[in-house]
């Protein structure tokens, strides 16, 4: 009895440390923040097979469907790969963009908790998830702080002369394996990053995804915006699947920053 | 494990530029105890009090990172308890408010909590045109 005592009194110190080297163990509770997800490749260990093959839907397309996260240093600055010549800005928007770096970016919508552009939306510190309805020939893309985007898979075509909007208007197509997106209808008041790459009216984001495999996918952007920039230019990211794992939500209930964003 | 890893390398940021609120060569240390934990978006908030030399006592306000990117890096919103001595790392406001944008938040047993600050992606930032 002793000895079952003190092998019980061993596992829990041992039970114990771990809760002090790992920060929590995982809160159930959570909006099921660690919950399996079905279908999900796993190893002989059951963890996520995150190079596994591509699912493909039942016509043989690729299945998109996961919750994934975008790279952090393209929320900064979507051109962080590329040399700042690469980015052709029209003379207005060159200036601009050069205001928003001076004042630290402190005009930045997205502080406001105003709706992000297409590229912020993939780029964020919080996951976004595909949802490929393909009986409604849509695909859906959802997000934690965000409203949802509805791309059209039904071959109709963009509106002429849209409403400016926050969210805009967006139709897909697959070219082969690729799913390419298109969108319109903006108000020109978004940032495609942090650091305030503009936007107006007149954008229109291509956006070009290839799952590589089950936990990796490729995303082209590119930026056609006639009245800022003097051609479209691409930026390539990388965006990565969060397994076992779904969206939580994010009320922007407490936001303190606007009125202390002094800036420089 | 790996996956904490995962989430630790993603170390993620406000969506504000940090830079415009905070000055991230003003550090602070602030010694105190917690008396609430805001764990609200876009950002949490440790309100720390504060005892100077004098024994004046002064509340801090101090913004961490959003709640689901340090769920998902394993904290939670009992990490931190009121009545907790905590001590502090971060970049003063600019405009002379007692807030600071934590850069480390350690306990009194030592253990640092929360960590990962927008400061440390400002720094990492795309530069000027």
């Amino acid at each position: 009895m002793r000895r079952l005592k003190k092998a019980l009194g061993s596992a829990l110190l041992g039970a114990l440390s771990l809760a002090v080297l790992c920060p929590a163990s995982r809160p159930a509770r959570a909006q099921w923040l660690n919950y399996p997800t079905k279908g999900t490749p796993r190893t002989a260990e059951g963890k996520p097979n995150l190079t596994a093959p591509t699912p493909r839907r039942p016509d043989g397309k690729p299945d998109l469907t996961g919750v994934w996260m975008g790279v952090t240093k393209y929320m900064i600055n979507i051109a962080a790969d590329l040399k700042p010549d690469e980015v052709p800005f029209q003379p207005w928007a060159a200036a601009e963009f050069q205001r928003r770096r001076d004042t630290e970016s402190k005009d930045d919508p997205s502080a406001q908790c105003l709706p992000l552009s297409v590229p912020l939306r993939q780029t964020i510190t919080s996951p976004f998830k595909v949802i490929d309805v393909a009986a409604k020939e849509e695909m859906v893309m959802l997000y934690e702080g965000s409203r949802h985007r509805e791309i059209f898979m039904d071959g109709r075509p963009l509106p002429k002369d849209p409403e400016p909007s926050w969210y805009g208007y967006a139709v897909g197509r697959w070219e082969g394996d690729d799913l390419v997106i298109d969108s319109i209808g903006f108000n020109g008041k978004e940032w495609l990053d942090i650091n305030g790459h503009p936007t107006t009216e007149a954008l229109h984001v291509v956006e070009r995804y290839h799952r590589i495999d089950f936990g990796h996918m490729s995303l082209e952007i590119t930026i056609d915006d006639p009245k800022a920039y003097t051609r479209p230019w691409k930026v390539k990211e990388s965006p990565r699947l969060l397994p076992d794992t779904e969206l939580l939500e994010a009320v922007c209930e407490n936001n303190q920053d606007p009125a202390h964003m002094v800036g420089k | 494990m790996a996956a904490l890893a995962l989430m630790a390398a993603a170390r993620l940021l406000a969506h504000h530029s940090f830079a415009a609120e905070f000055d991230a060569a003003k550090r602070v240390t602030l010694k105190g105890t917690v008396t609430k934990v805001d764990w609200r978006n876009p950002h949490i908030y440790v309100y720390l009090n504060v005892k100077d030399e004098n024994g004046a006592a002064a509340e801090w306000a101090c913004e961490g990172g959003p709640p689901n990117v340090l769920l998902r890096e394993g904290w939670t919103r009992t990490s931190v308890k009121e009545g907790e001595e905590v001590t502090i790392d971060g970049a003063v406001a600019k405009d002379g408010s007692k807030r600071c944008n934590s850069r480390t938040v350690i306990l009194a047993d030592g253990r640092k909590v929360f960590a990962g600050s927008s400061e440390d992606n400002a720094a990492g930032r795309g530069g000027k045109p």
